[in-house]
Parts: C-alpha cells; sequence; structure tokens
C-alpha cells in the first residue's frame, strides 16, 4: 500500500531492558545482554538513585538506535515517562511494559491498551450509530 | 422497531460483504486483545517464579555473590538477539514478526538451527506410525541424539551466561535462568500478538472513519 512505512528487517536485533535491578538481572542471565566497542549496554537499571532524566534520556536513545527491537520497560518505570512512552507509536521498536516485583501489571495504564480502550468508550459507540 | 428479514438478504451482496469483512476485522481485533491480557498474565506468573528462585539463589549464594556489580562490562555481544521480519501474511502490511534466536552467539550456529528445528518440530508434530516400531524408536533414538548434541552447545552458553556468579552456582539460579528464558519466550509472543492487535484496530478505525464520512 502506498505510503506504509517498511519494517526495517534485522537478524540480530537486541532486546533492551529499563527495568530493576532483578529483572535485568534475570534477563542478563537468559543472554539478552549487550555490551559495544563503546561500552554502550542495552540495559538501565533503574534504582532509587536514578533519575527521571536519566531514564528519559535511556528511553529516547534505545527507541533511536536501529540495533534494538524490543524495549521491555517496567511499568512503574514507564509512568514515570509516560507522556514518552504513550507519544512513541513505531511499530518497531516495540515498547513492552512488563511487571516488576513490587508493581503488578495494570492494564489501566498500559499504553497499547489506552491506545485502543477509545473503541469502547461511549463516545465512539454513539459517534457509529449516528 | 426494525424488523430484520433472515430470508432474504436486505442489503446488496457488496454491502452485505462489507459487514462480514468488517465483522471480521473487530473479532481479530478483540481476539488478539484477548490473547495479549493472557499472556501478560502468563508472563507475570514466570517472573514472579523467575525473582523468587533468584532471591532464593541469593540467600543460599550470598548477596554478594549475585549482584549486578559483577555484571560483565566487557565488550560482548548478545547471546539471546532476535529476528525481525515483515509479516508474510499480507504485503506492505506494515506489521514486524518477532523470532527469539536463544544462545545464538556467532560461534553457536547449530544451536540456533536447533533451537528453530525444535520449535518447528512443536508446530508441525510427527505422527505415530504404528506397525512400525522398529523404525520409530531409531527415529526416536536418532533425535534425541541430535537434541542432545544441539542442547551442549546451549548448555555451555547457559553456563557461561551464569559464570559471571562463580564456577558453582546454586540450582535455583540455573532455576531461575530457565524461567527468564521462559519469560522471553512469553515476551517475543506479547511482541507479535501486540503487533497484530494494533494492525487490527488500524483496520477497524479506518472503517469507523470511513463510516463516518459517508454519514
Amino acid at each position: 500500500m502506498a505510503g506504509r512505512a517498511q519494517i526495517p528487517t534485522s537478524n540480530s536485533a537486541l532486546i533492551a531492558m529499563i527495568a530493576d535491578e532483578d529483572t535485568v538481572t534475570g534477563f542478563l542471565m537468559a543472554g539478552v545482554g549487550n555490551v559495544d566497542l563503546r561500552r554502550k549496554t542495552n540495559y538501565l537499571i533503574v534504582d532509587s538513585k536514578t533519575t527521571v532524566k536519566a531514564i528519559e534520556d535511556t528511553f529516547k536513545d534505545y527507541t533511536t538506535r536501529e540495533d534494538i527491537a524490543i524495549i521491555l520497560i517496567s511499568q512503574y518505570v514507564a509512568n514515570m515517562i509516560r507522556f514518552l512512552v504513550d507519544s512513541y507509536n513505531k511499530p518497531v521498536t516495540a515498547i513492552l511494559e512488563i511487571p516488576s516485583k513490587d508493581h503488578p501489571y495494570d492494564p489501566a495504564h498500559d499504553s497499547v491498551l489506552s491506545r485502543v480502550k477509545y473503541l469502547f468508550s461511549a463516545e465512539s459507540v454513539a459517534s457509529g450509530r449516528r | 422497531m426494525e424488523v430484520v428479514d433472515h430470508e432474504t438478504p436486505s442489503l446488496e451482496n457488496g454491502k452485505t460483504d462489507k459487514e462480514v469483512e468488517e465483522n471480521a476485522n473487530v473479532l481479530q481485533f478483540m481476539d488478539s486483545m484477548d490473547a495479549y491480557l493472557t499472556l501478560i498474565h502468563s508472563l507475570s506468573s514466570t517472573l514472579r517464579r523467575g525473582w523468587l528462585e533468584l532471591a532464593s539463589a541469593r540467600h543460599s549464594m550470598g548477596a554478594s555473590r549475585v549482584n549486578t556489580v559483577l555484571l560483565d562490562h566487557t565488550s560482548h555481544p548478545a547471546a539471546t538477539s532476535l529476528l525481525v521480519t515483515q509479516d508474510e501474511g499480507k504485503v506492505d502490511s506494515g506489521k514486524p514478526h518477532f523470532t527469539l534466536c536463544k544462545w545464538a552467539s556467532s560461534s553457536n550456529e547449530n544451536s540456533l538451527l536447533g533451537e528453530k528445528q525444535s520449535s518447528q518440530d512443536k508446530l508441525h508434530p510427527q505422527l505415530r506410525h504404528r506397525g512400525s516400531t522398529e523404525l520409530y524408536e531409531e527415529k526416536t533414538s536418532s533425535e534425541n541424539k541430535a537434541s542432545r548434541e544441539v542442547d551442549d552447545p546451549v548448555q555451555k552458553e547457559r553456563s557461561k551466561s551464569l559464570s559471571m556468579f562463580g564456577t558453582l552456582v546454586s540450582p535455583k539460579l540455573r532455576a531461575a535462568q530457565l524461567s527468564f528464558e521462559a519469560a522471553l519466550e512469553t515476551l517475543v509472543e506479547i511482541a507479535n500478538m501486540r503487533s497484530e492487535m494494533l494492525c487490527a484496530f488500524d483496520q477497524v478505525n479506518m472503517k469507523l472513519a470511513g463510516r463516518k464520512d459517508e454519514k
């Protein structure tokens, strides 16, 4: 279809993580950790000392990197930069909000579900019936 | 009150097909959203298991041995990566498809083949051959030998990944590793379901917008 953005294909794309220590440790044990020649990693461990600016900068960096296809972000961290997360809507890189130990997953805050939930709102139903 | 006549189509064939297509799009959207939420729920329980096993490993090995300070900060590629392709279902669909390549480092291409082969076997399970037991047993033993050969490099990669925590690690740490591997597989399914859901959502949205324009 004319005007459709081409999906950038890759055969060795990375999974990036912005999450708490235990989640990042676990996924690093599963082999997703990558450190390039400039010592840049594909993960950010978020703790009490991590600033919102640092999280924002990392998120922007990961969404612009061509070698990253999926970003895993703890939902409570995503809530800190909700505006940024919700405004990102490209098919690749896919942003997946995941639960953390202390913060269970809440579908009401999920950016993907927020995008589609208006279909179920009274306004959209009413406008369809007119 | 509107009376619907079921015997004769009240609309011309073109419009009826359009309604069928719209209904199919809506159904696909609802199904993919349901699958997305189910997968998230499954991911939550897998992660909980992984965190618990990691905490148990930390308890038995000591907090200083299971620590992010020990992470390898030297340059190294990811052993587990993703294959991103355009969805084969529709040309120019704009829908990406993600495939997980576990433990597929550059020196381990056989394991990638093994992992893909085992996933293909899951999709197309072998039929049972009654009456040719010997042939079946030979085939099974050769498959087991092949899977063992494939598993060895994978096991080596797993051990290498845990080596940052020391040579001897708690079985709970190994169990946590497997749990997080399972979580990764679920996450890739979630990513694919997310693409499907957004694609179906776009279709439904387009139809709604078209209907508003007509009115």
